[in-house]
């Protein structure tokens, strides 16, 4: 009976020691890049703001790509704004955008690399709709490393938990007061350029920048005047391929400040091709006949 | 009449020329807003970083109050980089000023007219055989009408090997360029990473040669980084690679074309990142394109980009 009991004791020591050591050996990855979500308050009432800020530790790791799907629960969220200014990721294959109602897709790049803790990649604003709990996830993630080779990294994405209900405190994003955005958009240099791989090697124009306010809002691309503007995006093939006018790019915020770019003509008319000289020449020559008329008449008269 | 004559004639002989002047130097005039010159429509107003902010308007005589123009928005970068080297400063990944630096490798230059919040600098150099330095970043926070310095930034040393496959047992020489009397740290790997330590003479060139019998048959990988006293410690640069095998073949001695320079012009910047992005989940993109050469362009092929950009 006693042996029984030892024996009994001793499998069960065995065993415990072998959870363990399994345990310490699922090696949990020291370095991983966190995508994570950062907010003021966890818990709002039915119709406050709720602002969250999609954020990135790279973990000592250097990283230079990011992508994934934000997931969101639709029915006690409503998506008002999402916000890529003084993000880190310069420029986006994928810019944050809604689609099927409830995710947000992005895929960015940060040129040189980036080695931080809180890494802003771009802030979503909410409506809480009703009341209710959910969470708010990343799928389909990819943090790739700063090596010339695009290998990937691991990436933890924790899920963000919230709580929608009427007591709940008033939220810190209600208390504090927006700044008004009154700055332009950052300065920038649109290019023209032309590529056997696209647009059947016609040319077209390559702009982007950045506004630390409010975000941009759109590009407006006007060929030859300001009064023919059209929303663009960039790459944008060109409508005059003779590249004979003025282009200006105009970056537009959500704030509505406008930087307007200039890019003079690449292959400006000839002065005999360009009516306003051709419309002086012939002013001049009218004024010339004119007078020499006149001079001639006036000798004849005296001549006589 | 005569000299109405004469004077109709001149002024549309200034008219014409004008006309003709223009049209002609019109695509050599840069108009852009930002580009450091103050040209043709651009004002104060318009453009105050080209043209500097307005002065206030006069006072008058009755006792208007004077409002001194608001304190600028700098950013002033200083360290050291190659003796007489160009220096490029990138400002969320595109080119934003450059500067020559000194005999010393010493440089400093400022960027000005910014706005609040936060931005990604980047800076890298070029040495005397056209070789690039890997970019270095800063991600800095600016706050209005304060000066930010960004100072101490030593830039990494470039590197090259003469050999492109070396027959083991041979040398294999490393070199590239640094700051005058550095520090140099040569790393390559192998079963074990190997060290080797050099001093670069004063125009910043170093060159070590490294004995390939302490090495395994197959490809390694070099790096190197730089220091001056304790104080100022490059990271490692950009790494390359080469094999040692059963031949030898020698490198050519010039500046590859970068991976991601998708146009050919020398540059990786937003040109080439169009490019891709145009091909961005389309099927069967070109293999120029393509950079890892799976069949697809995707953010890896951005990744690639990413790490070679020149701004």
């Amino acid at each position: 009976m006693k042996n029984s009991k030892l024996q009994f004791k001793i499998k069960n020591y065995f065993f415990a020691v072998s959870v363990i050591f399994a345990l310490l050996l699922i090696a949990v990855p020291v370095f991983a890049a966190e995508i994570y979500f950062k907010t003021d308050s966890t818990t709002v009432r039915p119709g406050d703001p709720l602002e969250v800020l999609v954020s990135l530790n790279t973990e000592k790791e250097d990283i230079n790509a990011v992508e994934g799907t934000v997931l969101f629960p639709d029915d006690i969220l409503k998506l008002e704004n999402i916000n890529e200014a003084n993000s880190i990721l310069t420029f986006w294959p994928e810019k944050p955008r809604v689609y099927d109602g409830n995710k947000i897709k992005f895929a960015g790049i940060t040129p040189g690399g980036y080695q931080e803790k809180t890494g802003l990649l771009f802030s979503i604003t909410f409506q809480a709709k009703k009341e209710g709990a959910g969470i708010i996830e990343i799928k389909d993630s990819r943090v790739l490393l700063n090596d010339g080779q695009g290998t990937p990294t691991d990436v933890k994405t924790p899920n963000f938990q919230f709580s929608i209900f009427k007591e709940a405190p008033i939220s810190k994003s209600q208390i504090l007061v927006s700044k008004e955005d009154k700055d332009q958009p950052e300065e920038f240099k649109p290019e023209i350029a032309q590529s056997p791989e696209m647009f059947e090697g016609k040319y077209f124009l390559v702009f982007a920048t950045q506004d630390k306010g409010s975000g941009i809002d759109h590009y407006e691309v006007c060929e030859g005047s300001k009064k023919k503007c059209v929303i663009a995006e960039s790459p944008y093939l060109l409508q005059n391929q003779e590249l004979n006018q003025e282009i200006f790019v105009k970056a537009v915020d959500k704030s509505g400040n406008e930087r307007v770019v200039t890019i003079p003509a690449q292959k400006p008319l000839p002065w005999y091709k360009n009516y306003f000289v051709i419309a002086i020449l012939i002013i001049g020559l009218i004024i010339a006949g004119a007078i020499l008329r006149k001079i001639l008449w006036q000798r004849f008269i005296k001549s006589r | 009449m005569k000299s109405i004559i004469v004077t109709v004639f001149l002024i549309l002989l200034a008219l014409l020329s004008g006309s003709v002047y223009a049209s002609i130097q019109e695509a050599s005039t840069s108009l852009i807003c930002g580009d450091g010159i103050c040209s043709g429509s651009e004002t104060c107003s318009t453009c105050p970083a080209d043209c500097g902010t307005c002065p206030p308007s006069g006072g008058g005589g009755g006792g208007e109050a004077y409002i001194p123009p608001a304190p600028e928005t700098k950013v002033i970068f200083s360290g050291r980089a190659y003796p007489k080297s160009t220096v490029t400063l990138l400002k969320d990944a595109q080119i934003a000023a450059t500067t020559i630096a000194g005999v010393d490798a010493n440089f400093q230059m400022s960027i000005s007219g910014l706005s609040a919040g936060n931005y990604i600098f980047a800076l890298y150099s070029e040495d005397k055989d056209g070789r690039r330095s890997s970019l270095l970043t800063f991600p800095v926070s600016v706050t209005a009408g304060a000066t930010t310095n960004v100072s101490g930034i030593f830039i990494a040393p470039t590197i090259d090997v003469d050999k492109s496959e070396v027959k083991r047992g041979d040398n294999i020489a490393i070199f590239g360029q640094s700051a005058p009397q550095a520090d140099i740290v040569i790393s390559v790997s192998s079963e074990e990473e190997y060290f080797a330590k050099t001093i670069s003479d004063r125009d910043g060139i170093y060159l070590h040669n490294v004995d390939t019998t302490i090495l395994d048959y197959g490809v390694h990988y070099t790096k190197s980084k730089a220091s001056i006293g304790n104080l100022l410690i490059s990271s490692y640069g950009q790494v390359i690679s080469f094999k040692v095998g059963t031949i030898t073949v020698l490198k050519e001695i010039k500046p590859e074309i970068s991976k991601g320079d998708l146009n050919n012009d020398n540059r990786v910047n937003l040109v080439d990142f169009s490019i891709a992005a145009y091909w961005y989940k389309r099927p069967s993109p070109p293999s120029s394109v393509d950079l890892n050469g799976d069949g697809k362009v995707d953010l890896v092929d951005f990744s690639i980009i990413a790490y070679f950009w020149t701004g």
